[in-house]
C-alpha cells in the first residue's frame, strides 16, 4: 500500500517535470525564432554588407575609374567580388538592396543562392536567373518573418516604389509595377525572363522579388515585379529615390 | 528526475546550485547553437522562394 503510493508519487513527480521541462524548450525555441535567429541575421548581413563596401573601396582604389561599364577591370588580389563583371559565387554576397517603403535606412546584403544557409545570411539571387541590370529577370527571395524579418512588410510594396541596388560600380533604380501577387510555391513562371502575370509583354530589364504568405505560413508566395528605371556610375552619389 | 540529478551532484547546496547553474546554461548553448539551427528549416518559416523541387529551399 506504502510501495503504491511511493511509486505513484515518483511517476507523477517525473511526468510533470517532463511537461515543465517540455514547455520550457518550446519557449525557448520561441525565443529563438522570433528573437535570436533576429540577432543573428542583423550581425551576419551588417558583416555581408561590411565585406563587400570593404572590398569595393578597395577595388575602387585600385582601379580608380569615373564610370563604370559593361567592359570590367579585373582586380586580382583578394577582391572577392569585382563589381559588375565576374561570376556571382554560391553564397557569396555581391549587392546590397535599399527598399525605401520597407523603413528608412532599409537595406539588405543579396547574395547567389536560395539555400536555408544563404537566407539566413541575407536575401537570396536565384541562381540562373539574370544578373544585376541585365536583360532578363533578376529574382530575389527573402524571409518574410524570423532571421531578421528582411521582408516582414512586403504586403506595403506599391506601384511606383523604387527598389534601388548597388554592386560597387553603378546604381540600379527599379521601379514595382505590380501590388504584390499571390501565387502558389510550385508557380516558377513568376522568375522567368518575361514573367507572364507581371503585364510585361517583351524582353526587358525586370525584376522579381518573392517572399511566403501568410507571413507565418507557407501555403503560398507573395510576389512583386519591377522595371528597371535608372542606372548611374556611383561617382555619380545616391540616386534621389535614396534621398526623399 | 531532476531530484535524482540534485541527489548525484557532488558539495553541498552551494556547490549544487552553482554547477546546476552550469548545466543548465551548457544546456541552453547546445539548444540555441546546434538543436533549434537544425529543427528550425523543418518549420515553414523558411519557405519563401518559388521552386518545382523543393530543393532550393524547404
Amino acid at each position: 500500500m506504502r510501495a503504491g503510493a511511493l511509486s505513484l508519487r515518483l511517476v507523477l513527480r517525473t511526468l510533470s517535470e517532463l511537461c515543465v521541462t517540455a514547455g520550457t524548450l518550446i519557449i525557448l525555441f520561441v525565443v529563438h525564432l522570433l528573437f535570436w535567429t533576429g540577432v543573428r541575421a542583423d550581425r551576419a548581413m551588417d558583416g555581408e554588407v561590411d565585406r563587400l563596401q570593404h572590398s569595393w573601396s578597395q577595388s575602387q582604389r585600385a582601379h580608380p575609374r569615373p564610370s563604370s561599364t559593361a567592359g570590367s577591370p579585373r582586380p586580382g588580389r583578394d577582391a572577392p567580388a569585382p563589381p559588375a563583371s565576374g561570376t556571382y559565387r554560391e553564397g557569396k554576397a555581391f549587392a546590397v538592396m535599399y527598399i525605401p517603403r520597407l523603413g528608412h535606412g532599409w537595406h539588405k546584403p543579396v547574395l547567389e543562392g536560395t539555400s536555408t544557409g544563404v537566407l539566413r545570411r541575407g536575401l537570396g539571387h536565384y541562381t540562373g536567373t539574370a544578373r544585376l541590370g541585365a536583360t532578363g529577370n533578376f529574382s530575389v527571395a527573402g524571409h518574410r518573418r524570423t532571421y531578421g524579418d528582411p521582408f516582414k512588410d512586403f504586403p506595403r510594396l506599391r506601384p511606383g516604389d523604387p527598389v534601388v541596388l548597388t554592386d560597387g560600380a553603378s546604381w540600379y533604380t527599379y521601379r514595382i509595377d505590380t501590388r504584390p501577387y499571390r501565387t502558389l510555391p510550385s508557380d516558377v513562371g513568376v522568375i522567368d525572363p518575361v514573367p507572364a502575370r507581371s503585364g510585361f509583354t517583351g524582353p526587358g530589364r525586370y525584376l522579381t522579388l518573392t517572399t511566403c504568405d501568410p507571413e507565418w505560413g507557407h501555403s503560398h508566395r507573395l510576389i512583386v515585379w519591377a522595371h528597371l528605371d535608372a542606372r548611374h556610375p556611383v561617382g555619380e552619389g545616391k540616386p534621389e529615390a535614396l534621398n526623399g | 528526475m531532476y531530484g535524482w540529478i540534485w541527489r548525484h551532484l557532488p558539495g553541498n547546496a552551494w556547490v549544487r546550485a552553482a554547477i546546476s547553474l552550469v548545466l543548465v546554461l551548457a544546456v541552453v548553448y547546445v539548444l540555441f547553437q546546434y538543436i533549434f539551427p537544425w529543427a528550425e528549416p523543418l518549420l515553414p518559416f523558411g519557405d519563401v522562394t518559388v521552386d518545382n523541387n523543393g530543393g532550393a529551399s524547404r
